[in-house]
């Protein structure tokens, strides 16, 4: 087996029993999940429950489905022409998938990073307030307040603070990063997707967005896609694994990482393949 | 040379002389239209030419020297000329002689072998008038006021009359200009009570009575017109043509008076630049082959800028509706082939097409519904500056829509994902994110069209150039832009002024000097494009992905 530390068990109050969560305890639950890209099956009959208030991982290896199933939380498949899904995802006990769900609202929600940081040509200060000027938010104070909480939360503040109203292009891969997350959770999102979160960054700003979300648990649920299962391992406190479209594990990340009940998991995280 | 080949250096040069001949053909284009067209300003030498002519007479012809050629002796001999017979050729000048009313030619041919003397006389002077051209000759005498006086006095007079004029001209364009128009205007609000049959005993007297103030006001006007008139038609001037003939000029005709072969390099150079300064803010005259062409420099900025703001929206949303809504299927290639072909239909085309949908259809519909009282002449069923700037919107749209569409695809999806995913709406994250990003290939399709339009003259011909307009499009009597009207363009004057002249002679540096301030224009109509877009550039500028 690969060098893993798992994360003690120190820091996490109690060990959930993800298969018998009571409902004030699930901040998304997905049921019979079926997604088609035209023809192709891309995510076969996916069932979990995510924790509220924690952080869950999504590995396996690429191709597997793990961003495909992410993207299906806050419906950014919709802008897949071809993509076709059944089955579905309740968030507060209500299908997203449901004809009459509005989408922004959702996605205000469920608010999402992606891999590559993609702050909008603009200043600092416009990319974290556009959520709210989005909902109609034009009062300066109440703007200015939560652009820096925003930004505290993201850890971003105080290399910021003098140059909010400079162009957001001008800062270093890492802080763009946590820029784009301060843009989400300025928002108040109740969960925030990060979608290969560091897969474009160097390790010291890797290190700062892994501290970061283990802060933003406090405040979100978190689920996390990664490659990197190290990082998995660091960060999350339940890990789903996932093979060919199928989620072949789920439990949380201790047991998964040390005591796999799977033998496909086993084989992926002692690097047979992937 | 193999290796040579190999090495890739044929293809740099072949290139590199590509981008000369590219360069040069462009240089060689602006040389060639700023030397002829600025050398029409540039204040010419007086000659003064004492010649025997074929039947042994003196003669005395005085002007500019226009050209000059060979031609063959053989050409020459039935003539009878007492000529050098064995020489090949001869040279022969084309001297402008000015003083139309004289002569029915103001150019004529001389022969080189039959002059004599030639001077440069400085008390020859070139009097520039409203009409009959050029008067080159000698000052005999200078009439103030009905009597003779030196000649020291014609600085004095020269802006004596000047005053006058320029209080003629306030008068005749300005104050009885906005009395025409009232009394127009009152005659047709009476028409359309008439029409409606609203109009009663009342308000027929009260139109009767505004009109019948504005001609009590247009009378005390022209009443002043014309003692300022007769002032000035008593100061006159009385020069000496080169055939010894006088001739009494009032100065109310005179714009200029120069001693050519008196002026210093300085005062030659003051002289071009005040030509130069004319020439754009000036009246054409003398159907078109003198004076300035302020109202065609107006009418070309004003259509295309006209068109600029028809075109832009239009354009913008017809892209954004083809790459952002419109389904990815056959029905969709389909409008974008048919969008690209639609750059390539000659702009003659287009405007047979607006003169017959536009003027025809659109703008006699709106004169039977909004402006019958006008009728049967017609308001906005005649081509006008309006049908211009959409007929050459239409003519331009495909090249805004290909460059907006070009845009718009450029952008890397994250931006919209970035969007999406904070909960925007499609259109919310159109009209924050990807338009502002869009916006320089924007500008650079706005640029496209400002150049093709500006220079687009055919359909012009059929939708709302006229040769000579009396009104500016603009002006002070509301509703102040008349979109109506019909206006003057830079490139229909090129060649009004170069092919329909009645002197083509004359006209020929002018096409010129016109070319120059037309491609003049157009350069900076679209260096203002380019910086815009610069700036654009810069604000919304994209990390490399």
């Amino acid at each position: 087996m690969i060098s893993v530390t798992p994360k003690t068990l120190s820091d996490q109050n109690v060990k959930l029993d993800l298969n018998n969560l009571s409902p004030e305890q699930v901040a998304l639950e997905i049921k019979n999940l079926d997604l088609y890209y035209g023809s192709k099956q891309a995510l076969q009959n996916i069932s979990m429950s995510i924790p509220k208030g924690q952080v869950t991982a999504f590995i396996g290896p690429s191709g597997c489905g793990k961003s495909t199933l992410l993207r299906c939380i806050n419906r950014m498949n919709d802008l897949v022409d071809i993509c076709k899904i059944t089955g579905q995802i309740n968030l507060h006990g209500e299908n997203i998938y449901d004809r009459h769900t509005d989408v922004a609202a959702l996605r205000r929600k469920v608010g999402m990073v992606f891999q590559r940081p993609n702050p909008f040509p603009k200043s600092i200060y416009e990319n974290v307030v556009y959520g709210l000027r989005i909902t109609g938010e034009n009062n300066r104070r109440v703007l200015d307040e939560a652009a820096e909480n925003a930004l505290r939360s993201a850890a971003l503040w105080n290399e910021v603070k003098d140059r909010l109203h400079e162009s957001a292009l001008g800062l270093s891969g890492g802080q763009q990063q946590r820029l784009v997350i301060a843009r989400a959770i300025a928002i108040k999102p109740e969960v925030l997707l990060l979608d290969e979160p560091t897969s474009a960054l160097d390790p010291i700003s890797t290190l700062t967005i892994e501290e970061l979300i283990n802060d933003l648990k406090k405040q979100f649920t978190v689920v996390i896609v990664t490659h990197n299962m190290q990082q998995a391992a660091r960060v999350s406190d339940q890990t789903a694994f996932m093979y060919m479209g199928d989620l072949i594990e789920y439990s949380d990340t201790n047991t998964l990482f040390t005591t796999p009940s799977k033998k496909k998991t086993e084989d992926y995280i002692t690097g047979r393949y992937g | 040379m193999n290796n040579w080949f190999k090495s890739g250096s044929p293809w740099v040069w072949l290139s590199a002389g590509g981008v000369s001949i590219s360069l040069i053909s462009v240089l060689g284009l602006l040389w060639l239209i700023a030397s002829r067209g600025l050398s029409y300003f540039w204040p010419a030498d007086i000659y003064q030419f004492d010649m025997t002519d074929e039947q042994g007479k003196p003669l005395t012809v005085i002007g500019e020297i226009y050209d000059r050629e060979s031609i063959p002796t053989a050409q020459l001999v039935h003539l009878n000329l007492d000529i050098d017979e064995s020489a090949e050729t001869i040279e022969r000048l084309l001297i402008k002689t000015g003083n139309r009313e004289l002569v029915s030619l103001d150019f004529r041919w001389i022969l080189v072998p039959q002059i004599n003397k030639t001077s440069l006389p400085e008390e020859l002077v070139v009097i520039e008038r409203r009409t009959n051209g050029n008067f080159y000759g000698y000052i005999e005498d200078i009439i103030l006021d009905g009597e003779v006086v030196g000649q020291q006095k014609m600085a004095e007079l020269v802006e004596r009359v000047s005053d006058f004029q320029t209080e003629i001209e306030a008068l005749q364009k300005t104050d009885i200009g906005a009395i025409n128009y009232q009394i127009e205007r009152t005659r047709l609000k009476e028409r359309k009570h008439r029409l409606d049959e609203t109009l009663t005993a009342e308000l027929e007297q009260a139109f009767k009575d505004e009109v019948a103030s504005l001609k009590a006001e247009y009378q005390v006007l022209e009443k002043q017109l014309m003692a300022l008139r007769e002032k000035v038609s008593r100061d006159q001037i009385v020069v000496r043509a080169m055939d010894g003939q006088k001739v009494t000029i009032n100065f109310e005709d005179v714009l200029h008076i120069t001693f050519n072969n008196k002026l210093s390099v300085f005062g030659k150079m003051k002289l071009f630049f005040s030509q130069i300064a004319a020439f754009i803010v000036d009246d054409p005259r003398e159907a078109n082959t003198e004076g300035g062409v302020f109202p065609a420099i107006f009418g070309t900025v004003l259509m295309v800028l006209l068109m600029t703001v028809i075109v832009s929206p239009l354009g913008v949303v017809a892209a954004i509706y083809l790459h952002e809504y419109a389904g990815n299927n056959a029905l969709t290639k389909l409008l974008r082939i048919a969008v690209i072909n639609l750059a390539g239909v000659p702009s003659i085309v287009y405007g047979v097409f607006g003169l017959g949908f536009f003027v025809y259809m659109v703008g006699g519909s709106l004169d039977q519904l909004f402006y019958a009282e006008t009728l049967p002449s017609p308001t906005f069923g005649t081509p006008g500056v309006m049908w211009s700037a959409l007929t050459l919107a239409i003519l331009t749209l495909p090249v805004v829509i290909v460059s907006t569409e070009e845009g718009l695809s450029r952008i890397p999806s994250s931006m919209r994902h970035g969007s999406l995913a904070l909960g925007a709406t499609k259109a919310e994250t159109l009209w924050r994110i990807i338009l502002p990003i869009a916006s320089p290939a924007i500008m650079t399709g706005i640029i496209l069209a400002i150049a093709r339009a500006a220079g687009e003259v055919a359909p012009l011909m059929l939708v709302g150039v006229v040769k000579m307009a009396p009104n500016l499009p603009l002006d002070g009597n509301f509703p102040f832009l008349h979109l109506d009207r019909k206006f003057m363009h830079l490139g229909f004057h090129i060649y009004d002024v170069g092919f329909q002249s009645p002197n083509v002679e004359a006209a020929r540096p002018l096409v010129y000097a016109t070319a120059l301030l037309l491609v003049t224009i157009i350069v900076a109509l679209n260096m203002t494009a380019v910086s815009i877009r610069n700036r654009l550039r810069e604000k919304y500028r994209m990390l490399e992905h």
